[in-house]
């Protein structure tokens, strides 16, 4: 009866075991909300944020009210920063709300925008502020995009242009270089399949040696043992091997072994505070060893 | 960013017609080539219109929290989008006035509540009083 007075938000905030905490990470949410597209990685992003803060309540209703653009409750949690963090901690908060907004390589204009009213919020000056953004998201912070003006949308048209251009002559690249490839393992195919054939006969005609001298009973044994031994692992095999560190003598339970431990030192999730850079090495590392496990997989000598 | 609405004399609202019909008025030919390229293409429009709009609510923000002279809101954005300061409609003052209410709210009916016993036993008192002299009258 009370309480029917109250906005979510408020009621939120009095439940709250820390008012600035729920002010700053609504705060968050909004910055993560006007980005436009909102990708499951930020939501987790936000959630593992969320645990260093001392709110004691559930995040799921904050991303409600963000989403909803409820500017009133906006105003409220800036007012609440504003009175009490002035120049204190403002600069972690900023850090995370410039991660968030940067968290798939680019800044969008709005939160250009929203980046910049929390840096007044919080009084971080534009030097300082552009250091900051220097800092965690490895490039320079820019002015933000005018779509007022007629040459941001010329601009912005002829490089989606030259981009479809350019993935159109890579998927002609990757086209010319599957059909490379299968040429070449076509030729490997019949090279093998000649040199198969002609060891055939050479034993054949070994075997009837054999069996011109009674040497019957050792020459089965030797045939015996040569084919339980499996054949020495390829060029390519190695070479993936070698990506997990193992040598040819693995067997399928190592590489599993191996795979598992190494994709999870080299994940690029555990790189997300790192930064930018850092995670876009990690994902490259993860690719490699992902494609040398995949290769393994499907290899006949393995399974 | 410019708002162009504001500087063609529009609202935000406005269909295509009346918008082509302020740009065909405008006299600043630098504006009119600039808005006749954003606001008659569809796609533009929509993109240009949702970056006003949020825009719109930060001007509001800063006008309301004292932020309309941060030394991140420059140039034409700043220009086009500030409001006049007002410092009137603090929510945080708001949020503060509702508690109070709600504060001394409680307090009213704990005290009632509190009576709440001796209104019962008074009110049996009074029935019990009519009762016995209705008694007497009719006996």
């Amino acid at each position: 009866m009370v309480s029917a007075r109250f906005s979510p938000f408020e009621l939120l905030l009095l439940k709250s075991r820390n008012q600035t905490d729920t002010a700053a990470l609504l705060l968050l949410a909004w910055v993560m909300v006007s980005k436009g597209n909102v990708l499951p990685e930020d939501k987790h992003y936000l959630e593992t944020l969320a645990a260093g803060f001392r709110h004691g309540h559930d995040l799921a209703p904050l991303i409600e009210i963000a989403g909803a653009q409820d500017m009133s409750a906006i105003q409220l949690a800036a007012e609440v920063l504003q009175k009490d963090w002035w120049n204190e901690q403002s600069f972690p908060f900023l850090r995370q709300a410039i991660g968030l907004a940067t968290s798939n390589g680019q800044l969008a204009a709005s939160n250009n925008h929203v980046l910049r009213f929390l840096a007044d919020l919080l009084g971080v000056a534009p030097a300082a502020f552009a250091q900051l953004f220097q800092e965690v998201a490895g490039r320079a912070l820019e002015s933000p995009e005018d779509p007022s003006r007629a040459d941001y949308w010329q601009s912005r048209e002829h490089t989606r242009q030259q981009q479809s251009q350019r993935e159109q002559a890579r998927e002609r690249e990757r086209e010319r270089e599957r059909e490379q490839q299968y040429s070449r393992q076509r030729q490997r195919d019949e090279q093998a399949e000649r040199q198969r054939r002609e060891h055939e006969e050479h034993r054949e005609r070994e075997e009837h040696a054999y069996q011109r001298h009674s040497y019957r009973q050792g020459a089965g044994d030797r045939d015996e043992r040569y084919r339980n031994d499996p054949p020495p692992p390829g060029d390519r095999s190695l070479r993936a091997l070698h990506v997990l560190g193992l040598d040819a003598k693995a067997t399928r339970s190592d590489i599993k072994k191996a795979y598992r431990r190494l994709a999870q030192t080299h994940h690029p999730d555990r790189f997300y505070s790192h930064g930018e850079r850092r995670m876009a090495t990690a994902s490259q590392r993860f690719q490699r060893i992902k494609n040398a496990y995949e290769y393994l997989m499907q290899d006949a000598r393995f399974v | 960013m410019r708002d162009l609405y504001k500087r063609l004399g529009v609202e935000p609202t406005a269909d295509d017609t009346t918008i082509g019909a302020a740009i065909d008025a405008c006299d600043n030919s630098a504006l009119k080539a600039d808005a006749a390229a954003v606001l008659s293409v569809g796609a533009r429009r929509e993109a240009y219109d949702g970056l006003h709009g949020m825009l719109s609510e930060l001007g509001r923000l800063r006008a309301r929290l004292g932020l309309t002279h941060g030394a991140h809101w420059l140039g034409s954005v700043a220009n086009d989008f500030s409001l006049a300061p007002d410092l009137a409609q603090s929510r945080h003052d708001e949020l503060v006035a509702k508690l109070d209410a709600a504060v001394v709210g409680q307090a009213r009916l704990t005290r009632w509540r509190r009576l709440l016993p001796w209104l019962i036993i008074a009110g049996f008192t009074l029935i019990a009083a009519g009762g016995f002299l209705a008694g007497r009258w009719l006996g």
